[in-house]
C-alpha cells in the first residue's frame, strides 16, 4: 500500500500540477478576500481573516470535484486498461492497492492544501485549522468518490468525460438539495457532504463515513473484477 | 511439497467455458511446460493462479496457501501475456519498485544482477517506453524474479525473442530450476519446451488432453516410430519376400536400392526389421530410428 500510494504521490507531485494548484488555491484567496474588502468595506477583524479562508474553502466546493476528477479520474481504470494493473494484483492484495492509490492522491491534495494554508497565514496573520479540517474532509469526500468512479468505470476515456460532468453536477446538486424545501429530494441532502458543511460545529466529520463507505463500495466492485 | 494444485478449476465468460475444470499437480522443482493452441485457454488458467481473474469455480492452492490469500504472492513471480510497463520508470526503476512492492526490497546491486540475468544491465536507466518488445519482455522477466520468488509464472517467456536472447532465457530457466525454483511456463516453441520442462501438459479446448514427461509422452506416442534402413543391395530374388514382410510389419513404407523407410507401432519391430534383412542376404549398415518429436505430438492433438 505504502509503494503504491508513494508513487501516486510522487507522479502527481513532480508534474507542473501541484504547483498550478497551490497558485490557484493562492490566488483564490488573496483575490476573494481583496475583493470582499473592496465591497464590503466594515469587516470586522475575524471576517478580515477568515474571508481569504473561506475563499479556499469555496473554490474546493465549487470545483474541487472537478479538479480531483481532472488529475485521478483514471487512477484506477487506466491501470487497467493498460494492464500494468496486472503486475499490482499479482504482488499485493485490491484493497492495498485501492487503498495506496487513495491515500496517495490524498496525500498530495494535503501538502498543496497545506502549502496553501501556510502561505495565506502569512498575510492573514492566523492559521484556521476548523477551515482547514473542513476543507480535506470535503477533498478527502471527493477523493474517494473519484476512486469510486475509477473502478467502477473501467473506460478511462468514459471517466474524463464524466469527470467534468460530476464535477460541475456535484456541487450544484449539493447546494440546490441543501436549499430546496421540496420535501420529495431534500432528503437527499442527509447523503451529500454539503449538508453536513453548512453546520455548525464537528457535524463535517460525517462526510469522512461516507468517504468511507464510497472506498468500501470501491473495493467490493475492483474485488471481484478481472484484470 | 506440491508448488500448485487445482481441483475442477473453471472459467467461463458468460456461457462460454475457456477452462473446463482442471485437476492438475505440479511438484516444487519441476519446470512444467503448459502447451496448446492459441485460445486453448493456457493464459486463462495462469491468469486464474495468478488472481489477475476470478475462477468461476473450482479451487486451488499454491505452495500449500489457498487460492485466494494474498499472503502467498510474497513468494510468487509473474511475468503476465500482455501486460505493459510503466513508461515513465526506468528499468532499474521498475524493478525497486515492484521488488519493495512484493516485500522484499532490492538494492541497486541486485536490481543490476538481474539485469544481468536477462542482459538488460546496458539499458538500466533507460525508460521503458523507449524499450523495443523483446527488452519488454526481458524487463518483464527480470520483474518476476526480483525478489526471489519459490514460484514462477512465465507466460511465453521467448516469443518476439533474438535467438540470442532465447538461449539467455532458456539458461536463465535451467538456473532458476538448479536453485530449486518451480517454473511453470507457456511456450508456443515446441523445441524449447522439450529441452527445458521436466513435465509437460498439452491443453485443447479448455482442456489438458495429455499430461506427463516427455518420455511418457513419447512412450504412449511411440505408434509411430520412423525407421531409417540403410542396407546393401537386395538380391533380386528376395526383393518381393522383402516388401511383402515390411508392408505386414510396417505402414509408410518407401524403398529403394540402398534405404528402407518405415513406420512402425513397436519397438520389436526394428530388432524383427534388421534380422529379417539379415535371413535375406542383405547387410543393414545403418539404422536410424525417429522417435516423435513433441511438435509430432502436439500436431497429433
Amino acid at each position: 500500500m505504502y509503494e503504491i500510494g508513494k508513487r501516486e504521490f510522487v507522479s502527481l507531485f513532480k508534474s507542473f500540477k501541484s504547483i498550478m494548484i497551490i497558485a490557484i488555491l493562492l490566488a483564490t484567496s488573496y483575490y476573494s478576500a481583496k475583493f470582499a474588502s473592496f465591497i464590503v468595506t466594515e469587516l470586522t477583524d475575524v471576517e478580515d481573516i477568515d474571508i481569504h479562508y473561506f475563499g479556499l474553502l469555496g473554490l474546493i466546493v465549487l470545483f474541487g470535484q472537478l479538479f480531483i476528477m481532472g488529475l485521478s479520474h483514471d487512477s484506477i481504470n487506466r491501470e487497467l486498461h493498460e494492464r500494468t494493473m496486472r503486475f499490482l494484483v499479482t504482488r499485493t492484495s485490491r484493497v492495498s492497492i485501492l487503498l495506496g492509490k487513495f491515500f496517495g492522491i490524498l496525500m498530495f491534495w494535503f501538502v498543496c492544501l497545506l502549502t496553501s494554508f501556510l502561505l495565506i497565514s502569512i498575510f492573514a496573520h492566523k492559521l484556521d485549522l476548523y477551515i482547514f479540517s473542513q476543507t480535506m474532509s470535503l477533498l478527502t469526500f471527493q477523493i474517494a468518490l473519484t476512486i469510486f468512479v475509477s473502478v467502477l468505470i473501467p473506460k478511462p476515456s468514459f471517466t474524463m468525460f464524466l469527470g467534468i460532468v460530476v464535477g460541475i453536477l456535484v456541487p450544484i446538486m449539493g447546494f440546490w438539495l441543501t436549499l430546496t424545501e421540496n420535501v420529495w429530494v431534500s432528503w437527499i441532502k442527509y447523503i451529500t457532504p454539503f449538508y453536513y458543511l453548512d453546520q455548525d460545529g464537528y457535524t463535517f466529520l460525517v462526510t469522512f463515513l461516507f468517504s468511507g463507505l464510497l472506498l468500501f463500495a470501491a473495493g467490493l466492485i475492483f474485488n471481484r473484477r478481472d484484470c | 511439497m506440491i508448488a500448485i494444485e487445482t481441483k475442477q478449476l473453471k472459467k467461463s465468460y458468460g456461457a462460454v467455458p475457456v477452462v473446463k475444470g482442471i485437476d492438475l499437480t505440479v511438484e516444487q522443482g519441476e519446470v512444467f511446460g503448459f502447451l496448446g493452441r492459441n485460445g486453448a485457454g493456457k493464459s486463462t488458467f495462469i491468469n486464474m493462479l495468478t488472481g489477475i481473474i476470478h475462477p468461476s469455480s473450482g479451487s486451488f492452492s499454491l505452495l500449500g496457501v489457498e487460492g485466494g490469500d494474498d499472503s502467498v504472492k510474497k513468494d510468487i513471480g509473474v511475468m503476465p501475456d500482455y501486460a505493459n510497463l510503466y513508461g515513465s520508470l526506468t528499468a532499474l526503476g521498475h524493478l525497486k519498485f515492484f521488488s519493495a512492492l512484493s516485500g522484499r526490497p532490492a538494492s541497486k546491486a541486485e536490481c543490476m544482477k538481474v539485469l544481468e540475468k536477462v542482459g538488460l544491465e546496458m539499458h538500466a536507466n533507460k525508460k521503458a517506453v523507449k524499450f523495443s518488445f523483446g527488452m519488454k519482455k526481458k524487463l518483464g522477466i527480470a520483474q518476476a524474479i526480483i525478489h526471489d520468488p519459490e514460484l514462477i509464472f512465465l507466460d511465453e517467456p521467448t516469443s518476439g525473442l533474438d535467438a540470442e536472447a532465447v538461449l539467455h532465457i532458456q539458461k536463465l530457466i535451467r538456473d532458476l530450476q538448479k536453485s530449486g525454483k518451480t517454473v511453470f511456463m507457456t511456450s508456443h516453441n515446441l523445441d524449447e519446451v522439450e529441452k527445458l520442462c521436466t513435465r509437460i501438459a498439452i491443453m485443447k479446448e479448455g482442456e489438458i488432453v495429455k499430461i506427463g514427461t516427455m518420455d511418457e509422452l513419447r512412450a504412449f506416442y511411440r505408434s509411430s516410430i520412423t525407421v531409417k534402413l540403410k542396407h546393401s543391395p537386395i538380391p533380386i530374388s528376395e526383393q518381393a519376400k522383402l516388401r511383402e514382410w515390411l508392408e505386414s510389419a510396417g505402414t509408410s513404407l518407401e524403398m529403394n536400392d540402398s534405404c528402407v523407410t518405415i513406420t512402425v507401432d513397436d519397438e520389436q519391430k526394428i530388432a524383427e526389421m534388421v534380422r529379417a534383412f539379415q535371413q535375406c542376404r542383405v547387410d543393414v549398415y545403418r539404422v536410424h530410428v525417429e522417435e516423435p518429436s513433441l511438435e509430432d505430438i502436439f500436431l497429433e492433438q
